[in-house]
């Protein structure tokens, strides 16, 4: 029979040779945030054109949007902390960071909800303006990419509780769970100072 | 009647109603741009010729493309089925211009046909933008040893580019077909204007902009069109040297004239929207950046002619289909710098002008391209040759009927016929053209007729076609170097890469050829 020898065991055969898969998944994840990119920046510019019309009127947002950026900050945080807890080989303190920073993305989601009950409460629907049609379909739209990265962010916390059995697999899962979670957390920043100050 | 039985609403006693002929024109549309050429070229032979020219295995993500094609297939199911819908398949052109694609009681069309057709939509943009991630990341970390981009057959850089086209200025569009549905359905005004009366009755929404979705869509609509374009052109381009013997002139600047027309084609899209009211000045800048893409364009088209100089060529069925891309285009590109200008296209906007100019390039090029690959890597696909006499007979039956039709169009347009009209019968100017329209209808059944040829020629030569060898062309890129057809995992062992791919006209123990493995000490590497 023959041996069949693709570029990815050839890669892997190679002394010293970073796993070729881990590349190939940093390289990916990249291509995915440049799509997310184009599609909040097609939300924002559309927000940028509708707002120019005559019948725009600003909503009143909940203040728990505040507390809603906060707890999504301390979740970023949290899962630095897990990183470095890591590479510390701390693997204990880094697995609790990784369940602060899974509570922390639940956490965020359940408060945006809290948030949209709140307008709802006070009046505020969907078509009630633009504004707030764009800052329901905005922010749903955040949301659903917030919860496809807790899937990702489940993946790592699942590699740090084997994380010492395989360091390098450990530190490539995790970064792609950074990348891609403090890349939606300044998302959220730019959506949220869009829809309150402009 | 068949068609009256199976679409009673559409066809009663067989005659098309004019609702049901807007839901074709929209459907016929929809289908070839997004659902024939887009999967075709670079879903399906993307994911076939970019790893086998790349000397990899499979595509870097197998299971996301595994996941892309039942997504695909999916979007494919839920847009055919919106013609059994109440009210019929979506009518509101393939652009979905709101109000009409917004407002369901607008035409039959805008019922549940046209939330069907953004539902697949956003499946389709999906797919393809699991697909494009896909090719990127496979031409990126699976080439072969030795296989440096530069050294990329055109086709791989062709398909590389559409990719990448496809990530960036497909997601829009996902942003634009979430407010189109939810203006459909859940009472927002992103898009629809105040004081808008359908069917009698005042609607309640406020100050929303039709004209916002014109931009989101072309933001996709123009990229798209190279996306399929430029596939066609990277297949017609390795072609020809396999049937000139002779190196493609230009290698290097047709890659980066692909690179140039890839970065331009984000920043155009307003040239459809030159008759929407826009600010003279901002037509003038859509002007100026439109007629800049003919620059890199014109020279791709003068590299693939100056590639046919001096050679022998030898008029196998793949390199007509190749030669007669070049014809397309060059005819097709002509028609695109009128309406390029802003002057010039308020005339032309909506006429059959537009449609003879886009059926050329993105229905022409891509269409007659498609046929070359077939034709040219099915020995490859089955390990059969396809039966040449048929496929010349093919060729002539595709090619001629093809340019006629559009090319007459084109002198409708000029003439002042509107395209998506029911029926012109109402019109005194446009008497003088039912014997243009006849002769066009007259091709068009022609061109139809045609591809029972290849239909015959495609089946007989699956199961009954001569056996074909490892490299029938005698070619020189990865994909002739392994089994026709190639065995699971595409090579019996890595190729190692040691020159470019169009290594021809040189002295090898094979012939005038060296395909791209064969080591520097045997033959000289040229490039």
């Amino acid at each position: 029979m023959n041996m069949v020898m693709d570029s990815r065991s050839l890669a892997a055969s190679q002394p010293g040779a970073v796993s070729l898969r881990e590349d190939q998944l940093r390289l990916g994840l990249w291509m995915f945030l440049a799509t997310v990119t184009m599609l909040f920046a097609a939300f924002v510019s559309a927000y940028i054109v509708r707002r120019s019309g005559t019948d725009w009127r600003q909503v009143q947002l909940p203040a728990m949007l505040w507390v809603n950026t906060l707890i999504l900050a301390v979740s970023s945080v949290a899962l630095e902390a897990a990183s470095r807890s890591g590479f510390r080989l701390r693997w204990r303190q880094a697995e609790l960071a990784m369940g602060a920073a899974l509570a922390g993305g639940l956490g965020f989601l359940a408060g945006q909800f809290v948030a949209w009950r709140e307008m709802m409460a006070a009046g505020i629907y969907l078509p009630t303006s633009p504004h707030a049609s764009f800052f329901f379909v905005i922010t749903g739209a955040h949301a659903l990419h917030v919860v496809a990265a807790l899937a990702v962010l489940t993946w790592g916390a699942v590699a740090t509780r084997s994380g010492a059995t395989d360091v390098p697999a450990w530190a490539a899962r995790m970064e792609l769970c950074r990348t891609f979670w403090h890349y939606l957390g300044a998302v959220w920043l730019v959506l949220f100072a869009l829809v309150s100050l402009y | 009647m068949f068609l009256s039985r199976l679409l009673p609403k559409g066809m009663p006693s067989g005659v098309m109603t004019p609702e049901f002929y807007l839901a074709v024109v929209t459907m016929h549309g929809t289908i070839m741009v997004f659902f024939f050429i887009s999967y075709v070229l670079v879903s399906g032979f993307g994911n076939y010729l970019v790893p086998l020219q790349v000397g990899a295995r499979d595509m870097a993500f197998p299971f996301l493309n595994m996941l892309s094609y039942w997504i695909a297939l999916l979007s494919a199911v839920v847009m055919v089925l919106s013609f059994f819908v109440e009210g019929g398949a979506a009518a509101a052109g393939w652009t979905a211009y709101p109000p009409l694609s917004a407002v369901a009681s607008a035409v039959p069309g805008s019922q549940m046909g046209q939330t069907l057709w953004i539902l697949s939509m956003a499946l389709f943009i999906a797919s393809f933008t699991m697909s494009g991630l896909n090719i990127v990341a496979t031409v990126f970390s699976t080439r072969a040893p030795g296989l440096s981009m530069m050294r990329l057959p055109l086709t791989v850089w062709s398909f590389f580019i559409a990719s990448i086209l496809g990530l960036l200025a497909f997601p829009p569009l996902t942003a634009g077909a979430v407010m189109l549905l939810f203006d459909r359905h859940f009472g927002t005004s992103f898009f629809l204007p105040s004081g808008l009366v359908v069917a009698g009755k005042l609607l309640p929404n406020t100050g929303g902009s039709p004209l916002l979705w014109q931009h989101l869509f072309w933001f996709l609509g123009h990229p798209e069109v190279y996306v399929l374009i430029l596939p066609a052109l990277g297949i017609a381009f390795d072609i020809l040297p396999a049937f000139t013997r002779k190196p493609v002139f230009g290698y290097r600047i047709s890659v980066w004239c692909l690179v140039a027309v890839g970065c331009l084609s984000m920043i155009v899209w307003g040239h459809h929207m030159f008759v929407s009211g826009m600010s003279p000045f901002t037509g003038e800048y859509f002007s100026l950046v439109t007629l800049t893409i003919t620059v890199p364009m014109t020279i791709f088209g003068v590299n693939m002619l100056a590639s046919l100089w001096g050679a022998k060529l030898e008029l196998r069925t793949p390199m007509l289909f190749a030669l007669s891309v070049i014809a397309m285009f060059g005819s097709g590109g002509f028609g695109g710098l009128f309406l390029g200008n802003a002057t010039a296209d308020m005339q032309l906007h909506d006429t059959y002008f537009v449609v003879g100019h886009f059926h050329m390039m993105i229905g022409g090029v891509t269409l007659l391209a498609t046929f070359a690959a077939i034709y040219f890597w099915f020995p490859k696909m089955f390990g059969r040759t396809m039966n040449e006499t048929l496929g010349r007979l093919h060729f002539w039956f595709t090619f001629g009927p093809f340019f006629v039709i559009f090319f007459m169009q084109h002198f409708l347009g000029l003439q002042g016929a509107p395209r998506r009209y029911y029926a012109f019968t109402a019109f005194d100017y446009l008497r003088d053209t039912r014997g243009q329209n006849l002769a066009i209808s007259i091709a068009a059944l022609l061109l139809v007729s045609g591809q029972l040829l290849f239909l015959v020629n495609f089946v007989w030569s699956l199961f009954g076609g001569l056996a074909a060898k490892a490299n029938p062309w005698q070619a020189t890129t990865l994909e002739w170097t392994t089994a026709s057809p190639p065995p699971h995992g595409n090579f019996e062992t890595q190729p190692v890469v040691e020159r470019w791919a169009y290594e021809y006209g040189v002295q090898t123990t094979d012939g005038d050829f060296a395909v791209q493995t064969v080591p520097a000490r045997n033959v000289p590497v040229t490039a």
